[in-house]
């Protein structure tokens, strides 16, 4: 009796099981279904897009007229982003996409700054006409290559479900080579693409600019100790221990330093505190003590009194408070660099006061230090008024001044409108040397402080 | 100037960060606090969620005998005794056109969390500056989330731990690399040397050792 209720027991155990093994087989299968078609989608596009990029290029250096132009240029630039977002999302490691995906980038920042030029009344010029049939070159290859996978997949020689399950492997492994080997032989024809010289978001330019403000004198590391610890002031209850640099750090890194952190002896889990010395000019270039921080005793005021007190004994005059955001008891402002009443956006330090004893927690001086060199600031060619009327007339203006914005690698003098439009906050930006309208930025407040989009 | 950016900060409020309560505070969380000490007979007065001088004393009370710092505020470690959160994953209000970068802090904060939970707070922010730096770069996808979640790039994103919730250190940390500071400077990959098994990012060019991550290009 007892047996043949066992028996029965693991019968019925044995059917539950089965059960539970074909449901969780039908649901893997349904998700790796759902996959692969999410998969074969984007490689399909990917391709679409690509060909697309190449007729629109040969249209391009065909038309003859800036307003045609203009057209297909934006379609270069919706397809080639298209379909950098969507190679970007195949399964296929970066290292084998990583010059396809810069190429397509690039290709979409090109058109967008050959547009600039063209609704500035420019032609395309022999230059900008090569990079581009240099372009479509590039496109009729990876063209090719997403086509002869195409086939692949077509005829069932290929599938895109790179999580399939161990047995699999093997078929994993040549499935990964075929897509992983035609984008790498595309890489490597991308070996001699050429730098494109243009000013956008981007390019190599812009990427590679080198920094301006941190003069000649070089810095080794006890130097920057030194600095490091009059940068603090107070006394230091611990050691700067210097992070370990690699091979690399002067050929690539954006601003070359000497980088330590506080460690002190008795508490090793505190967050810490660290700091940055440009190995070139021995500028600290940030300085972070992050810690915690309960209460606030003090008002905004003060604190933004406390940030501009500590910028003039660090040796940073002229600096303008203007924008602030709250959070974890502590506030950042950011502070602009004027001079002659220019407000000069690019040579920007933030400061990090803490709201319960009013210390310094936070300082970052680099992009100041990208950025900051002797300008000649022009005399502006339009007065005020002239500015004025290039903004829309039912902006509602609260304030007007001179500010220098960057643009790309260069950066130009405007006039500066706040003021609002259908309830919002815009800042406008004209330019005071040719009346071009370069930029409109929308603010948004909120509770914390001010955010620009 | 001045004025403008008074009047851009309003009252103290939280968004994704721990709220401190103390004298003058108002609301739900003061309310908490004051039934919880009233229940413990720490509290001799009103629960009425306005952070008066009763509650005041009955917070010092309640450190004091509880060996915390008897400053009369309720922090994070005070809260945690009370057995209270303080609001602190309320997502934030939207402006009224909607325009908020907490998204973008929250999600880079579990990418943060799930890849460097167990490194300093400097190796926290480098790795979220690392994503960010891949962001602006045109080999990368342009976006955020396009980074984060490209296929093969972390392993954090893979196994499911980007879905953990993050930690205070993790969006404070996710907070700072937005506000644009760069550990690494300009470093786009990072490595474990102990358990990397890439060959190929060995061939990086490195810059800088954070914690138990090495750094480069």
């Amino acid at each position: 009796m007892r047996r043949r209720i066992t028996s029965v027991i693991l019968v019925l155990a044995l059917i539950g099981v089965g059960a539970w093994g074909a449901y969780q087989y039908q649901m893997k299968n349904d998700y790796k279904t759902a996959l692969n078609n999410a998969y074969q989608r984007l490689f399909h596009d990917t391709k679409a897009h690509v060909s697309n990029v190449q007729v629109a290029i040969s249209k391009a250096l065909l038309s003859g007229t800036k307003e045609q132009n203009v057209l297909l240029l934006s379609q270069i630039m919706q397809q080639a982003t298209l379909a950098q977002d969507k190679l970007a999302q195949l399964p296929v490691s970066q290292s084998d996409i990583s010059k396809t995906n810069k190429y397509l980038t690039q290709v979409a920042d090109y058109s967008y700054a050959l547009i600039q030029d063209h609704l500035d009344g420019k032609d395309m010029d022999s230059k900008q006409r090569e990079a581009m049939s240099k372009l479509q070159d590039y496109s009729k290859y990876l063209t090719k290559e997403l086509s002869d996978l195409q086939d692949k997949i077509m005829t069932g020689q290929m599938t895109l479900d790179s999580i399939a399950s161990k047995q699999r492997k093997g078929l994993r492994e040549t499935n990964e080579d075929m897509l992983a080997t035609s984008l790498t032989k595309f890489e490597e024809t991308l070996t001699e693409y050429p730098e494109l010289i243009y000013d956008g978001p981007f390019s190599d330019q812009v990427m590679n600019m080198k920094p301006k403000g941190l003069g000649s004198k070089k810095v080794d590391a006890d130097e920057a100790r030194k600095i490091a610890e009059d940068f603090i002031g107070k006394k230091l209850n611990g050691k700067l221990i210097l992070l370990e640099e690699g091979e690399h750090l002067e050929d690539t890194a954006t601003i070359p330093s000497h980088t330590f952190s506080l460690s002190t002896e008795n508490n090793r889990n505190t967050t810490g505190l660290y700091i940055s010395v440009s190995k070139q000019g021995g500028h600290v270039v940030w300085m972070a003590n992050p810690r915690g921080v309960s209460g606030v005793s003090l008002s905004m005021k003060q604190a933004q009194e406390r940030a501009q007190k500590f910028l003039e004994e660090k040796g940073y005059k002229n600096m303008e408070p203007n924008y602030s955001l709250r959070n974890d008891g502590t506030i950042l402002f950011n502070f602009a660099y004027t001079e002659n009443e220019v407000t000069i956006y690019p040579d920007l330090i933030k400061v990090r006061v803490a709201l319960d004893n009013g210390e310094i927690v936070g300082f970052d001086a680099a992009t100041y230090l990208h950025a900051h060199h002797n300008r000649d600031i022009p005399e502006p060619n339009l007065t005020q008024e002239e500015a004025r009327g290039k903004v829309r007339l039912d902006f509602n203006i609260d304030s007007v001044r001179l500010a220098i914005i960057p643009k790309g690698t260069k950066e130009v003098l405007c006039y500066e409108f706040k003021g609002k439009y259908k309830e919002n906050d815009y800042i406008v930006y004209i330019n005071a040397l040719n009346g071009k309208e370069e930029q409109i930025l929308q603010i948004i407040k909120d509770e914390n402080g001010t955010l620009t989009f | 100037m001045n004025e403008s950016i008074e009047s851009m900060m309003a009252e103290e409020s939280s968004v994704l960060q721990t709220r401190v309560l103390y004298w003058g505070s108002q609301g739900e969380d003061v309310k908490k606090v004051q039934s919880r000490l009233a229940q413990w007979g720490y509290l001799v007065g009103e629960v009425d969620g306005i952070y008066g001088p009763a509650t005041y004393r009955a917070v010092r009370r309640f450190q004091r005998a509880n060996g915390l710092v008897e400053d009369g505020v309720v922090g994070p470690a005070t809260a945690k005794a009370i057995g209270i959160s303080l609001s602190s994953n309320q997502t934030s209000q939207a402006s009224s056109s909607g325009l908020s970068r907490e998204g973008d802090v929250y999600l880079l904060a579990k990418a943060i969390h799930g890849e460097a939970r167990g490194e300093p707070y400097i190796g926290k922010v480098a790795v979220g500056a690392v994503i960010l730096n891949r962001v602006k770069h045109p080999s990368f996808p342009n976006t955020i989330a396009g980074v984060i979640y490209q296929p093969l790039a972390f392993t954090a994103v893979a196994d499911g731990q980007i879905n953990l919730e993050p930690d205070k250190d993790s969006i404070k940390a996710a907070r700072d690399a937005i506000n644009g500071w760069d550990p690494t400077y300009g470093c786009r990959y990072y490595w474990n040397p102990a358990t990397a098994t890439s060959k190929w990012i060995w061939s990086r060019k490195v810059v800088v050792k954070i914690g138990k991550h090495w750094f480069g290009n």
